[in-house]
């Protein structure tokens, strides 16, 4: 187990240094040459250490470096336009703050030298109501301990291949960082941390990506309050410890292995009042210790829960499980997981005492698991007349292997999680096409019913026989 | 007096036919039945998801579909059969008029249908305006795609019942029972019996298996078509993509689904004509 972990962790640090995220020091992009450089740089290199520079309205071409304390503000949305060679805002030192900005990074530089929206290699950074689109990476933060991102949006190069841009807000090496009510879109990975602790992310919306938040060797970070929206792949947390999730939103992720929430090689993390909902699979664990999933909405996945048999010590207490297609499926037979107090929507057993729990333990399994592991058709037929016929012929006649994992005191109400953020609704008004078009059909239809009712003779005999 | 043209017998058949489903009353609590139930889910569709806010319209949509597929083809069957299957007696007279067997069986269909159409019609309308004034027109579409896969079952069972009612002239009671078993079939025991035999198989050929066996049953061909349209890829996860992949692509997918409503909604009313045809009364 131990020496597998090894192993892992050697694999991706040797992948990651394939990739591009371990650059050597000396390849950050350094002072821009004078083709590229902005006319900022001149009035940047003048200025005091610790010195607040005000920026008017206009439009800046080209790159510069920050490589003293400063304060950098923009009046009225300046635009820093990159020379489209890399970096268009480079920090190199501490204690910088960068705030109203629309930097537009030109689809410039290399995903090899990070080239960035902003790139920050400085302690206690802060980048903060700033606007960037374009860039391979919105900003990155490289060794920055103790930096901010907040009140950012981030737009990346839409319709590029994930694998050709960056990420969102990427973070190296960073510990006690802060990401704050950013919006990212459009980019390979929202969020992307790495040997990164002791940080808070809150308050941040992820749409339209590979994955809302890749992560690994990071620990005791705590997440609130984010929307993970629509990635390719979902949300995946890997060898790390002690993370919180709380009240975030994991939704729509639908490609064919997204995953709502993956837990890999992570222990004792706690996830509670948070809405995972329409994804392939809500919540996926492997090799994980002493993990807690406490008062979550899990709906509307294919299926709710994957859990390998080297996942340990899993707790599952007072979620709320909706019309998930399958409620759980067990790669190894054996779910070390104690589910205690969930609502299971398509639990049936009645509760005759009245106490709240249903009578009887809720086993997590549904006939279509048997089929689906080698026979992904079978699901066509899941939620037709045949699959309630069979699940109930099979909890009369039990014949099929039974699956370990059973909820010992299920809810039998759904429980009201107030805390737990809801999906925004779509359009909620009413459609007066649409609505028009039902109460055409409604009166057509009693028309035709109402026309034929009585014959016209009998209408007019009626009445020449009427007094 | 010039005889009327083939079109306009078969006009003055539906007429007639309509007017009397209508005056029947087993249209008439399909109607109430059937609006009843569209309302009560779509009503409470946002209530049984938990008002999780999330594909609301959606798992309405879907909750309507298994009341379409529960309803429609069994009052389709047991009403035409009721309609078509005359008593004893009844057909040698009708068939003694100077009218092809053909001409009466296609105007009595198309009378019924438009009698079943306009009960559906008032369900959905019903349903629609509370779905809609509710959820935006986001969903029409799909709405649109139940309405037609209730519309197509209603014709194929239709012509199913005719197909029935034409092998049991004068058999009323055996044509009823005949249509129940041919209703309990095609809704549950056929999904069982490919699944049953897929699960005996090897994973490839079983897939395969079940695909066919999807678009040979009108009832799960209409259901699929109708939950792909609601739901996109969704609707059944991973299946979904088996499904298109099986099929060679969501176009022929597509095709293979309304090719299997169209025979079906043809083949058995030709049989029927075929059959009566042939019948010596």
């Amino acid at each position: 187990m131990r020496i597998g972990c090894a192993a892992a962790f050697v694999l991706v640090a040797a992948a990651a240094a394939a990739q591009d995220h371990m650059v050597a020091p000396g390849a950050l992009e350094g002072r821009p040459d004078a083709r590229t450089v902005s006319p900022l740089q001149a009035l940047i290199d003048r200025a005091a250490p610790g010195a607040r520079i005000e920026i008017a309205p206009g439009t800046y071409v080209g790159d510069f470096i920050i490589d003293k304390p400063l304060v950098l503000v923009g009046r009225g949305r300046p635009r820093l336009v990159g020379s489209g060679a890399g970096s268009v805002v480079r920090v190199r030192a501490d204690d910088v703050v960068i705030e109203g900005f629309d930097i537009d990074g030109q689809k410039g530089g290399d995903l090899g030298r990070d080239s960035s929206g902003i790139h920050v290699y400085g302690e206690r950074a802060t980048v903060r109501d700033c606007r960037i689109d374009n860039a391979l990476f919105g900003v990155y933060l490289r060794e920055a301990h103790g930096s901010a991102v907040e009140d950012c949006v981030i737009t990346g190069i839409p319709g590029r291949d994930p694998g050709e841009k960056g990420s969102g807000i990427h973070a190296y090496n960073t510990l006690r960082f802060r990401f704050v009510n950013n919006v990212l879109r459009d980019v390979r990975d929202a969020l992307y941390l790495q040997n990164s602790s002791n940080g808070v992310v809150r308050g941040n919306t992820a749409r339209d990506m590979r994955y809302g938040l890749h992560y690994m060797f990071s620990d005791d970070n705590l997440f609130e309050d984010n929307t993970f929206e629509n990635g390719d792949a979902g949300t995946a947390v890997m060898y790390s410890e002690r993370i919180i999730f709380r009240r975030n939103r994991f939704l729509r992720n639908r490609g064919f292995a997204s995953v709502g929430l993956l837990l890999q090689q992570c222990d004792d993390v706690l996830a509670e009042d948070n809405f995972i909902g329409d994804n392939a699979r809500g919540i996926f664990l492997e090799g994980t210790i002493r993990n807690t999933f406490r008062r979550n909405i899990v709906a509307q996945s294919d299926i709710a829960i994957v859990m390998f048999a080297s996942a340990t010590e899993t707790r599952f207490e007072g979620n709320l499980f909706m019309a998930n297609m399958s409620p759980l499926q067990l790669v190894g037979k054996r779910a070390d997981a104690n589910f205690d107090g969930n609502y299971w929507s398509d639990n049936s057993e009645p509760d005759l005492d009245g106490d709240g729990r249903s009578d009887r333990p809720y086993r997590l399994t549904n006939v279509f698991d048997h089929f689906r592991g080698n026979l992904t058709a079978a699901d066509l037929f899941s939620d037709g007349f045949a699959a309630a016929a069979l699940a109930t012929a099979e909890r009369a006649f039990p014949v099929l292997q039974p699956v370990n994992a059973l909820d010992h005191a299920p809810l039998a109400r759904p429980p009201v999680l107030r805390d737990v953020p809801r999906p925004e609704g779509r359009e909620g008004r009413a459609s007066v096409p649409v609505v028009g078009a039902s109460g055409a059909a409604l009166l057509a239809g009693v028309f035709v019913l109402a026309a034929r009712r009585r014959p016209r003779q009998a209408r007019g005999l009626r009445r020449s026989l009427a007094p | 007096m010039a005889t009327p043209g083939r079109l306009a017998t078969i006009g003055l058949f539906a007429s007639q036919e309509l007017t009397l489903a209508v005056r029947s009353r087993w249209t008439a609590i399909f109607a109430v039945v059937f609006a009843a139930l569209a309302l009560a889910v779509g009503g409470s569709g946002y209530i049984l998801t938990g008002g999780l806010g999330l594909q609301d319209f959606a798992r309405t949509a879907s909750s309507l579909v298994q009341v379409v597929l529960l309803l429609v083809p069994l009052t389709a069957l047991l009403i035409g059969v009721q309609a078509l299957a005359t008593e004893r007696g009844a057909a040698e007279l009708l068939f003694a008029q100077p009218v092809a067997r053909g001409t009466v069986v296609v105007g009595k269909l198309l009378g019924l249908f438009q009698a079943l159409a306009a009960a559906q019609a008032i369900g959905f309308g019903a349903a629609g305006l509370v779905i809609f004034s509710q959820a935006g027109q986001e969903g029409a579409g799909g709405f649109a795609v139940l309405v037609a896969g209730s519309l197509a079952l209603t014709a194929i069972f239709l012509g199913l019942a005719a197909f029935i009612a034409a092998g049991n002239v004068g058999r009323r009671a055996r044509a009823l029972a005949l249509a129940l078993v041919t209703w309990f079939v095609a809704v549950v025991l056929f999904d069982i019996a490919a699944l049953g035999v897929a699960s005996l198989l090897r994973s490839g050929h079983a897939s395969r298996l079940l695909v066919a066996a999807v678009l040979l049953n009108p009832v799960d061909a209409v259901r699929t078509g109708t939950l792909l349209g609601i739901e996109g890829d969704a609707a059944f996860g991973a299946a979904s993509l088996a499904f298109f992949r099986i099929a060679g692509g969501r176009t022929w997918a597509a095709s293979a689904l309304l090719l299997s409503v169209a025979v079906w909604s043809v083949a058995p009313v030709a049989l029927a004509i075929w059959r009566l045809r042939r019948a010596d009364l």
